[in-house]
């Protein structure tokens, strides 16, 4: 094999089912919070008589609080393979999937972590999947719930850019039939 | 031998399928999140004003007049609506969400390289047609404002459904004449 064609041949490690399960509930979730919360900041602004933001707020809330315990889950049985791959002499496009990932799996957790925090800085409260009370992180402060609501806007743009560079990598490989996305579909 | 899909044919089509069917997912959720937010009789029907706060404008980076309109929006929504609309469109995206989930199945199913999951994909598909054309007909019999927000995603989606059901019943045929 040349070392052109070596630099391009996909990692055809096998996935554990767990992890292939959650790629896909991360994947299905992050579309359904990029779609609901464009649609729901056109909502009336919250008061009394206008609750029609209070449902969508609370499915998002919950809806990341679990996408992010899905992805501590991923990055604990995928960081250290995609480590090894990083320090290992791969081909340009293997070192940029891994680098795909890990960015991925960061920016995932910024925006999860953002949000919680501009939650509890904007005083309202999350009772994950209305059974348990979350505790706010500290009392109501307009300026940070700003800031944080900043990272949260700009990471989550910036996931969105990512995650077309992911998907037109799968169209890639797909395309290409070269094995990289069997992976992506054993539950075996 | 024969029974197998062709591996050139499948990694696309699962990818594809995936790729859409997750976005479908998500907006068939949308859909009947909308539809359980937005009831009849609600705060915007009554008439009341918005209550537009300025800490809250700036929180949010609104316009008074922004902030105002967002309640006419809604208000938009409920006039336009006839009274059937809103449990139709509950039980379509339910269906939708249904149909969508039986096609992510029927990607991984292709993944096996079984010429039967052929069968399972044009199923799968063609149902995801049939609810987008469902829905077409009752976005064409409801009032202007609202019609205009649903037609053209309800276009796109049935010609994607439309280009994926077209190539999936022809790598069929085409298995079955290599047989």
């Amino acid at each position: 094999m040349s070392v052109t064609e070596d630099s391009l041949k996909p990692d055809n490690q096998k996935l554990p089912r767990v992890v292939v399960l959650l790629h896909w509930l991360v994947a299905a979730s992050v579309f359904f919070l990029f779609v609901s919360s464009w649609w729901m900041l056109s909502l009336p602004l919250p008061s009394a008589e206008f609750t029609y933001r209070e449902l969508p707020f609370q499915l998002h809330k919950n809806i990341g609080m679990t996408l992010f315990v899905a992805v501590l889950v991923m990055v604990a049985m995928r960081v250290r393979f995609l480590l090894r791959e990083v320090s290992s002499s791969l081909g340009w496009l293997q070192r940029l999937a891994v680098w795909d990932h890990l960015l991925l799996y960061t920016l995932l957790t910024v925006c999860c972590l953002s949000g919680y925090m501009s939650s509890s800085y904007s005083g309202w409260t999350t009772t994950l999947w209305w059974l348990v009370d979350i505790p706010l992180w500290a009392a109501e402060n307009d300026e940070l719930n700003i800031v944080f609501s900043e990272i949260h806007l700009w990471s989550c743009w910036a996931l969105l850019g990512l995650l077309l560079l992911h998907i037109g990598a799968a169209i890639y490989h797909g395309i290409g039939s070269d094995g990289a996305i069997d992976k992506m579909f054993r539950l075996r | 031998m024969g029974n197998e899909i062709p591996k050139a044919d499948v990694s696309w089509l699962a990818v594809i399928i995936m790729l859409f069917g997750l976005l479908l997912l998500a907006s068939h959720g949308n859909e009947l999140l909308k539809q359980t937010v937005i009831g009849p009789g609600s705060s915007a029907e009554l008439g009341i004003a918005a209550d537009c706060r300025a800490d809250e404008l700036e929180e949010e980076q609104l316009s008074l007049e922004e902030c105002q309109l967002m309640v006419s929006n809604v208000r938009i929504i409920l006039s336009s609506s006839p009274q059937w609309f809103r449990p139709y469109q509950q039980a379509l995206s339910s269906l939708g969400i249904a149909a969508t989930l039986l096609s992510l199945v029927s990607a991984f199913s292709l993944m096996n390289r079984q010429r039967s999951s052929l069968r399972l994909v044009v199923i799968s598909v063609a149902l995801l047609l049939l609810v987008d054309i469902a829905g077409f007909i009752a976005a064409v019999n409801i009032g202007p404002l609202l019609r205009a927000q649903y037609l053209w995603p309800l276009f796109l989606w049935i010609s994607i459904h439309l280009c994926m059901l077209v190539a999936v019943i022809r790598l069929e045929q085409r298995g079955k004449m290599d047989s």
